[in-house]
């Protein structure tokens, strides 16, 4: 018999910055003191569910006017009830893919965002698989390279961290 | 004007045994469209053997679990079997967060495997019905792994319930014993086998044949003072569980049993010599491994450590650690030695090097009896009980009287753990996320 611990999705210990305002005690005390209740958690804004939220990566460029871009991360909720409108992880193919749900006369559509792509409409039969429920895009800045005059007018770069609708 | 105070009758407790289907063969459908409707087993440490089997599986050689790989490998090509080596860095994900989903539906909450939990519930057989199915459809969800709900007045009787539910498919995982009238109970009962109980060990029933024993009715109507003078007192809870009085408590605090052992030291002089670094490898390794037989436990794990200490004038400072899974679970002072003696070839990169410390742990600890390995994988001197008995000597003449030699140890054989059929660490591991076609 024996227990299993619960790991947690990210570390559970927050990435803090240092900030400790009783440290330093000449002259008069921090007036900050009382008001210290520990640095944001950016795992707590981003998941709503720890047990139910898993993190996915993207791969293609079908969805990049909804944000998606090739290799960003996603966070995929499996607690929220897919509706229309929502991006989904779906099951195309015994494949994973990553679409937005619509629904067309009340059959689903899964669409791309890319006028590249087309849209997928299931057959009356078949079953669509929503795997889970996209919540988070995260995509990494060009840190090492910054090209920032060539993307201002790019409406998929105003934002680089966005909650999906 | 009357006061009315309504007097509600107590609900009586249950006990739910809460326990994911196929775990390990569900878990690798989570994140594989593939394995959707397809058999699959999952095998051992090494790809030795087939350690889960899905019902598809199971339905196709009912035999399957256990059976080494090599002999069956070629009939799983040809049928279409799949197969994964072991993820245990999923398993344990998933499993921990269906421990978690579950404690949400009940304050008392005992994780008894890594696929099981007991929960305590309050109402009505037929509220237990709703929710067992509203546990079910939330683990599923949440995280893609099947659960059955199996339901009755103590722990023995939910382990019954179980048994019922695997039986028939038309109960949709759900079964509260608690809706059966006494006569129906009956039947149930006499319809279980006593070895198939909870808690009977299989050598027992050779010994309750010639009282009559058969069935789990048999025992629960046989005389629980008899049966104890007989036996042990287990058996005499178990028959007076099977009568509905909670006999086995939940056990809500996790076993006291430490989940990571470390012996580590501070030297009284720095070590400058390869052999000596050898030699406390050897000894620290030994003496961990005394504490974890101590409290019953075998180790998947082992890492070593050494380091300087605060740098002298002049001298180097360096820093080694090493991580060896060990492909079976051991408690064995030789094997445990031998894995951390692979901390020696990464120390004295160059000369000069003086340590002041070093340390062994023991991780990824499980209980020694369950873990049963066959012979044929299991190193030749593992199973002579070699660590019990340098325990006796050294518990009768006291300290480290007496311990496994340096001289008599093989040169350190690669520890990387076989795993040709590994599935990605989805949520696990950052390098293998789950991938989604945009």
């Amino acid at each position: 018999m024996r227990a299993v611990p619960v790991a947690p999705l990210v570390p559970d210990q927050p990435v803090m910055l240092p900030f400790a305002p009783e440290a330093v005690q000449c002259g008069f005390p921090s007036p900050a003191q009382d008001y210290f209740s520990g640095d944001l958690d950016l795992a707590e804004h981003l998941i709503r569910d720890r047990v139910s939220t898993y993190i996915w990566r993207a791969a293609g460029d079908s969805m990049i006017n909804a944000g998606i871009h090739d290799g960003d991360l996603l966070l995929v909720d499996r607690g929220i009830t897919p509706v229309a409108g929502h991006i989904v992880i779906a099951v195309i193919d015994a494949e994973y893919a990553v679409k937005r749900l619509d629904l067309v006369q009340g059959r689903p559509v899964l669409r791309s965002e890319n006028p590249a792509y087309p849209d997928l409409t299931l057959h009356e039969l078949s079953e669509l698989t929503i795997w889970g429920v996209v919540t988070w895009v995260l995509h990494k800045t060009d840190v090492s390279r910054p090209t920032y005059a060539s993307h201002r007018d790019d409406p998929t770069r105003s934002s680089d961290l966005h909650r999906t609708r | 004007m009357l006061h009315t105070v309504t007097i509600r009758p107590e609900v009586p407790t249950s006990i739910a045994l809460v326990d994911c289907v196929s775990f390990y063969a569900s878990a690798e459908r989570v994140f594989d469209p593939s394995l959707r409707d397809r058999p699959i087993v999952v095998l051992s440490n090494n790809d030795g053997c087939v350690v889960a089997a899905d019902p598809l599986a199971k339905q196709m050689d009912p035999e399957i679990m256990g059976k080494p790989w090599f002999k069956v490998e070629s009939w799983c090509r040809a049928r279409g079997v799949s197969a994964r080596s072991s993820n245990y860095e999923l398993y344990g994900s998933l499993s921990a967060r269906v421990a978690t989903i579950l404690s949400r539906f009940s304050a008392w909450q005992e994780v008894y495997s890594i696929d099981e939990s007991f929960l305590q519930l309050r109402g009505t057989p037929e509220d237990l019905e709703v929710l067992g199915h509203e546990i079910r459809s939330t683990v599923m969800r949440l995280t893609g792994v099947p659960v059955r709900v199996a339901i009755g007045p103590t722990k023995t009787l939910a382990k019954v319930a179980a048994l019922g539910i695997k039986k028939s498919p038309a109960m949709n995982g759900v079964l509260d014993l608690g809706r059966y009238p006494a006569e129906q109970l009956d039947r149930i009962l006499a319809s279980i086998p006593v070895q198939d109980l909870w808690g009977v060990a299989g050598r027992t029933t050779k010994r309750l044949a010639p009282m009559d024993i058969h069935t789990a009715k048999d025992l629960r109507d046989a005389d629980a003072k008899w049966i104890r003078k007989c036996f042990s007192v287990v058996m005499e809870r178990t028959i007076l569980e099977l009568r509905g009085i909670k006999c086995i408590e939940l056990e809500l605090q996790p076993p006291t049993a430490k989940d990571q052992l470390i012996f580590s030291r501070s030297f009284a002089k720095k070590l400058t010599d390869p052999d000596d670094m050898a030699q406390v490898l050897s000894i620290y390794a030994q003496r961990v491994s005394a504490r974890l037989r101590s409290q019953g436990s075998v180790a998947g794990h082992l890492s070593a450590w050494a380091s300087t200490g605060w740098a002298d004038e002049g001298t180097v400072a360096h820093s080694a650690h090493v991580a060896v899974p060990l492909p079976n679970p051991s408690d064995d002072p030789i094997t445990l030695t031998k894995a951390a003696r692979a901390l020696l070839p990464e120390l004295f990169p160059v000369p000069g090097i003086r340590y002041a410390r070093a340390g062994v742990v023991l991780t990824d600890l499980r209980a020694a009896d369950g873990t049963q390995v066959l012979p044929l994988f299991q190193p030749e001197f593992e199973g002579r009980g070699v660590g019990q008995v340098l325990d006796a000597i050294n518990r009768k003449l006291g300290g480290q009287a007496v311990g496994v030699g340096l001289g008599g140890l093989k040169t350190p054989q690669s520890w990387e753990m076989k795993r040709a059929m590994l599935s990605k660490r989805c949520t696990t591991n950052w390098d293998e996320l789950p991938v989604a076609v945009a």
